[in-house]
């Protein structure tokens, strides 16, 4: 810990260094340091850091997980004035994906960079003189764990356990370390049928073979693992656990199995939920994980396209099946082969048995005639506002030009992301980035998945869902096309017809293999294999495995090989302290940018008698509007408060007492104007006073006279 | 029937005793029912409770504990969590232990009053309770659904609400639960709440009397009405709003009253932020009372079925909430409509209906969570019906003329006046107010009516409604063994059919619950020490297998031995499982559902 601490120069003796913080923040380790390392032993780290600042830094655990380890957050704030939970507060929280262990680091050099120039350097006094920084590094301490663990799987999940493919036993099924090399992996196996190939432009990856272009599949891919629950499946029910950054409620993925039972399932999101939900005063949130909106900002309010691994997905789809085995015909019986695999409902459909008029169906057109006012189904937004984009875009800009990353090396989907839910329900500007990436933007082409989204058909036409604008995500009915899905099945192979037109349920009974199927590269472009790989050659990342023979008890000869866990959703610890450099400076541009209301007039005309005419205006003089244009149509943050100190019945004309503003922009250029007529005494003192959630609290007095 | 033995006995007994002593009050209560029982037409009751009359929460709870000590063999009733306010969520477990444990048996769940205000539902629990503790042993119907099945009651989900409702003026709303909300955004929770000022239990609203220059009058027909003059003419009244006071002095009147959010829609089956679903706080299970429901019913995946009794309108509600939902599957849409149509059938002035096309649209309800995350038939009982003031087709009729005395608009002031003699409306009278002069107060009614029924008539409701849940509970899933046959087929491999049925209407699983994987799949497993299953198949028809052998289904799983059946046995249906067996001796066919029970049979290969 002692060592961790050594990075940062005491402020004493190096004031001078650090006057120009940039440059002291980009100079980067010095001699003599200890080595840099992913840290395991986060409580311990924090405690020392908190503790040799005791004056500005506040350390809590907000809850507890399921493995027992404490989820910390650091306070960090000039308590002097107004109190920290009052102040426009900046939250940044990491490590939600238990193999996202850069983001925790990060968020840590953040947390020491702060601390340790506070007082000398003056963006870090006015930042946490006027406001609060929040840090909770490490949101999934279980999932982090797996870094440490001698066999290391790139867990992400947490340690709930799942009965992942529901078959009535709990994590019986995880991969296994066949070669001992100490990595999960996976498997190539020869195989008649299969529908994958080496990679023709780089053998160490493989690709799907495509029909269409003549190629015939020669190989299956399985994660690195026995058959141990022998059911046919390959790691399909691996310890754990819940994805912390699918369980949140924005866009959340329902029934998925690495998205929780529900919505904030989780120790760990509930911990975070009423955290955050206790502190209104959090104005923006910095995650750190496995989605972006920072290196690209969100493009007519969507989220850039995701960029993930095809020799993971591949390994995926095999087992994407294991979760629908035993979904046998229900029902009376049908003609030979039909309905083999389906549920009961297609059944139905195929017999003409049931084009029939449900009671509710009968009953509905019978209220709307009876004129029961129905309110129309509203549907919440998944796309950023349009009024809201240019904030997103400046932050970015900003982003880029700090970190000089230009290009993450891998991002998903943010459903059920938390930073998703900061902007769609908490309502404040909400960042997520990987933390590191390419200084140079590739252009990957139709690698990009967004480009060619799943639903496409055969000719490349964005279906539907290139609107809906999330990549990987199949939604039920939409629309008549035909698609045949070819999915593998642990040996076994299934062939499903999927007839989208027939309305929704078949859609949705199949939608788990659908998503599946997407996941295998099928309706989906490639991922980004080959781009990691020449970034890991470039930068001598060991982050390979190359395909070495095994022999197998089960399969016989495989090749065991692939990326290794952890080598692409971190960097290597020698990068640990620039990003922090780097970081820390976005995170004082970030704290710079709060509203901060304002009284600009307060003015009294005496009309005599008694009577006084008030005439007030109030501004924000930060850079933020009180209230994002969707925090104001989600009644997400409160409208800024303005309110005369008068008894109401002294008010004869003009404004209530209490009056609200939905949302004042920044830079002073919006201005909400009130006037009272109030009857009072010469000489009386009237207050007025003005509340805002996120830009603090302004009063000012006038004597009537 | 046993019961019934022990009690005559028990009479016996004591009747010599009580003829020579003077064992005093509490044998004599509990004695004489009995003794005339034997010749009047009510059974010999245990316990006797009031079924004309509102509980508060602690009388509730107290007729709760006196039925479980009546009835100590099957009853347990006992706390799973805490209100917000610190009063414990009761629930009553009626479970036979002779016929199993509490997980080898379907349940039913039954809660009532998760909206505070919304109170019969308790009052059903209450009876449902003791009504099959009275009749076990008595009625041949209710002695089997007790001996088949488990019931879970708790009969108010919110007894924050519902104690809140008991004890504050009548006209407060008291749907919602009392976590503090901050109503207004003025950073003060709760601050400013209905005042009853001239303390007589009953928010009532204010007129002032201003001949000729009012905007209101008098309604001719019924005096106790106010209504707005048309256009162009004059009043002799103003509405000064309803009893209040602005407690917070912000110039706002009562705008900030206890929580105002619904309980109804903190659960996680399309739960929506509260701007899209009002009052659906933060996040789901954010309100202790959810969180200990939904923690108490994932640790009970023996529940099959649940109803959630509200108020009122007469409904039979199923889900789902929202029309973007989508409706259910076809399969499961027609055991619900079997299900609803025939609860119209015993529930008079009901109509069952889905909620967001026959009420409205709830994002994040109770049972859209039981039925899509966690594959429990649900229903929602909407308690009473206004039209059951006046249910004859005479009066019926009488109401469409509009100068009848029991138009629809006057009904409830006829009914008031001569079938409840004056006790819900409070009629205007004069009063000072300390803001506003000589003012009138009144026109406003108590809360025991308009959502829920008159005393008098609230034994009936109970009754009805608890009948339909009864007839839900038995028809919930019960796998059962059929038939067996074995053959012999050459050298030591055997051909083994299993006849599995599911005589009720609701399957083990349901397709939607099938589709989200929230519900274990059923489980077919063969033990035999020297059997090694070669295939496995499901026929449809055994009848039609004899005649086209080719009708199968290849169960096409690695495990033959453990056979998953992901969307279970459907109702009313019997499916034969064929086994081609290489072995000898004796194995053991088990069907385990966790929503169905099990059953399994031993067959000898021969």
């Amino acid at each position: 810990m002692r060592r961790f601490l050594a990075r940062f120069p005491r402020p004493a003796a190096t004031l001078p260094v650090l006057l120009v913080l940039g440059l002291a923040l980009t100079a980067g380790p010095a001699a003599g340091q200890e080595t840099p390392r992913y840290h395991a032993e986060m409580t311990s780290v924090l405690q020392t850091l908190a503790g040799a600042h005791k004056t500005i830094a506040r350390l809590e655990s907000i809850g507890k997980t399921r493995g027992g380890r404490d989820i910390w957050a650091l306070e960090i704030a000039n308590p002097a004035g107004v109190p920290p939970a009052k102040r426009p507060a900046l939250l940044v929280a990491a490590n939600f994906e238990g193999d996202h262990l850069v983001g925790s680091e990060i968020a840590l050099s953040v947390a020491g960079f702060l601390l340790e120039n506070y007082p000398g350097d003056p963006d870090v006094k006015q930042r946490l003189d006027n406001s609060t920084i929040y840090i909770i590094p490490r949101v999934n301490p279980d999932g982090a764990e797996g870094y440490f663990a001698p066999i290391k799987t790139g867990r992400r999940t947490n340690a709930t356990p799942r009965d992942d493919d529901n078959d009535g036993r709990v994590d019986e099924d995880g991969p296994e370390d066949l070669n001992g090399d100490g990595f999960i992996t996976v498997m190539r196996v020869k195989a008649a049928g299969g529908e994958y190939m080496i990679d023709p432009d780089e053998p160490r990856l493989m690709k799907k073979a495509d029909p269409k272009k003549g190629e015939t599949g020669a190989y299956k891919i399985f994660w690195e693992g026995i058959d141990r629950d022998k059911d046919g499946f390959i790691g399909e029910d691996p310890i754990g656990g819940t994805d912390l950054n699918r369980n949140f409620m924005h866009d959340y993925p329902y029934y998925k199995p690495d998205a929780g039972r529900y919505m904030v399932s989780e120790k760990e999101s509930q911990a975070l939920m009423a955290w955050i939900i206790a502190h209104r005063n959090v104005a923006a949130i910095l995650t750190f994980g496995e989605s972006d909106n920072l290196i690209a900002p969100p493009a007519g309010g969507r989220m850039g396209s995701s960029r993930e691994l095809d020799l993971v997905r591949f390994a995926d789809a095999g087992n994407a099946l294991a979760q629908t085995v035993g979904m046998i015909q229900a029902g009376d019986g049908v003609g030979p082969g039909f309905g083999r695999f389906t549920g009961g409902e297609f059944s139905f459909e195929m017999t003409g048995d049931f084009p029939r008029q449900t009671r509710q169906q009968q009953a509905q057109p019978a209220a709307q005639e009876g004129g029961r006012f129905r309110m129309p189904d509203r549907k919440a937004p998944t796309t950023v506002n349009t009024a809201d984009i240019e904030y997103f875009r400046t932050v970015s800009e900003k982003y880029v030009e700090l970190t000089g990353i230009r290009q993450p090396l891998y991002v998903r989907e943010p459903q059920g992301a938390f930073f998703q839910y900061g902007y769609f329900q908490f309502g404040v500007p909400s960042f997520s980035t990987p933390g590191f990436g390419l200084a140079t933007a590739e252009s990957t082409g139709q690698r990009r998945m967004g480009m060619t989204p799943p639903g496409a058909g055969a000719g490349g036409e964005p279906g539907p869902q290139a609107q809906a604008g999330q990549a990987g995500r199949q939604e039920p009915r939409t629309g008549g096309t035909t698609a045949t899905v070819v999915v593998s099945g642990g040996g076994q192979e299934i062939i499903q017809i999927m007839q989208g037109g027939r309305g929704g349920e078949m859609a949705r009974a199949f939608q788990g293999q659908a998503g599946a199927a997407a996941e295998s590269g099928l309706v989906t472009a490639p991922g980004v294999d080959r781009q990691i790989l020449r970034w890991m050659d470039a930068e001598k990342v060991d982050g390979f495995i190359k395909w070495a023979k095994f022999n197998h008890p089960d399969l016989g000869e495989v090749e065991i090989g692939g990326f290794k866990p952890y080598a692409v959703t971190n960097p290597s610890a020698a990068k640990i302290a620039e990003l922090g450099a780097s970081h820390t400076k976005f995170v004082l541009y970030l704290a710079s940018l709060f509203p901060k209301v304002k009284i600009a007039k307060l003015e009294v005309l005496n009309h005599g008698g008694g009577i006084f005419r008030i005439k007030a205006e109030v501004e924000n003089i930060g850079f933020l509007p009180t209230a994002l244009a969707h925090a104001v149509s989600a009644r997400a943050v409160r409208p800024t408060m303005v309110q005369l100190q008068v008894k109401p019945e002294a008010i004869l004309s003009g404004n209530a007492k209490t009056n609200y503003i939905q949302t004042l922009s920044g830079s002073g250029s919006g201005r909400g104007k009130f006037e009272w007529l109030i009857r009072a005494g010469a000489g009386d003192v009237v207050a007025l006073k003005v509340v805002s959630e996120k830009g603090g609290t302004d009063t000012a007095k006038v004597t009537l006279k | 029937m046993k019961t019934i033995r022990e009690t005559r006995s028990k009479m016996k007994r004591t009747g010599t005793i009580l003829a020579l002593t003077m064992l005093g009050a509490i044998l004599l209560a509990l004695v004489s029912p009995v003794a005339f029982g034997q010749k009047a037409s009510d059974p010999p009751f245990k316990v006797k409770l009031d079924f004309n009359r509102w509980h508060d929460v602690p009388d509730l709870y107290a007729d709760f504990q006196r039925l479980q000590a009546a009835f100590p063999r099957f009853l347990e009733f006992k706390s799973i969590g805490k209100s917000y306010e610190g009063r414990d969520l009761m629930v009553l477990t009626i479970n036979n232990p002779e016929t199993g444990p509490e997980m080898s048996k379907a349940a039913m769940y039954i809660e009532a009053n998760v909206h505070g205000n919304e109170i019969q539902g308790a009052e059903v629990c209450l009876y449902t309770a003791w009504y099959l503790m009275e009749n076990y042993g008595r009625l041949d119907d209710v002695t089997r659904l007790v001996n088949e099945r488990v019931f879970y009651i708790i009969p108010t989900v919110n007894p924050d609400g519902r104690q809140y409702f008991m004890e504050t003026p009548s006209g407060v709303s008291a749907r919602s639960g009392h976590v503090p909300v901050d109503d207004d955004g003025d950073w003060l929770v709760d601050e400013d709440k209905p005042d009853d000022l001239n303390g007589n239990g009953i928010i009532e609203q204010i007129r002032k009397y201003v001949p000729g220059k009012g905007n209101y009058r008098i309604n001719r027909a019924s005096p106790n009405m106010l209504e707005p003059v048309p256009f162009g003419e004059t009043g002799d009244y103003i509405l000064l709003g309803r009893e209040g006071l602005d407690n917070d002095g912000d110039g706002f009147v009562d705008e900030d009253n206890f929580g105002e959010y619904d309980g109804n829609r903190n659960w996680a089956a399309d739960w929506q932020p509260n701007y899209i679903q009002r009052g659906a706080m933060d996040y789901p299970f954010q309100l202790p009372e959810a969180k200990a429901v939904n923690d108490f019913l994932t640790a009970h995946p023996n529940v099959a079925g649940v109803q959630s009794y509200h108020n009122s309108g007469g409904m039979i509600l199923r889900g789902p909430g929202a029309e973007a939902a989508g409706d259910y599957p076809m399969s499961d849409a027609r055991f619900y409509d079997e299900l609803g149509q025939n609860g119209e059938r015993v529930l008079p002035f009901y109509r069952y209906l889905v909620i967001w096309s026959g009420l409205y649209t709830v994002h994040g309800g109770f049972i859209d969570w039981t039925n899509d995350g966690l594959g429990i038939i649900s229903f929602s009982n909407e308690l009473w019906s206004g039209e059951q003031y006046f249910t004859s087709p005479n009066l019926k009729e009488q109401q469409q003329n509009p100068s009848s005395p029991i138009a629809p608009n006057v009904s409830r002031y006829f009914f008031d006046k001569y079938l409840e003699f004056g006790q819900e409306y409070q009629p205007w009278k004069k009063f000072t107010h300390p803001q506003f002069g000589e003012v009138e107060i009144g026109g406003a009614w108590r809360k025991f009516q308009g959502r829920v029924p008159p005393r008098f008539m609230s034994e009936e409701l109970c009754h009805r409604n608890m009948a339909f849940t009864l007839y839900q509970a038995d028809e919930m899933p019960m796998i059962k063994m059929g038939e067996t046959n074995v053959e012999k087929v050459g050298g030591d491999v055997y051909r083994v059919f299993v006849n599995f049925t599911n005589p009720k209407v609701a399957p083990t699983i349901m397709a939607r619950a099938a589709q989200n994987n929230v519900v274990r799949p059923d489980l077919l497993t063969l033990e035999g020490k020297n059997a090694e299953v070669i295939a496995a198949s499901f026929i449809d028809n055994k009848e039609l297998y004899k005649i086209k052998p080719s009708v199968t289904q290849l169960i096409d799983q690695k495990d033959l031995k453990r056979i998953l059946v992901r969307n279970g046995q459907a109702g009313r249906t019997t499916r034969t499982v064929m086994y081609l067996v290489k072995g000898s001796g004796a194995i053991t066919v088990i069907y385990d559902s966790v929503k169905g029970g099990q059953a399994s049979k031993t067959i000898n290969l021969q």
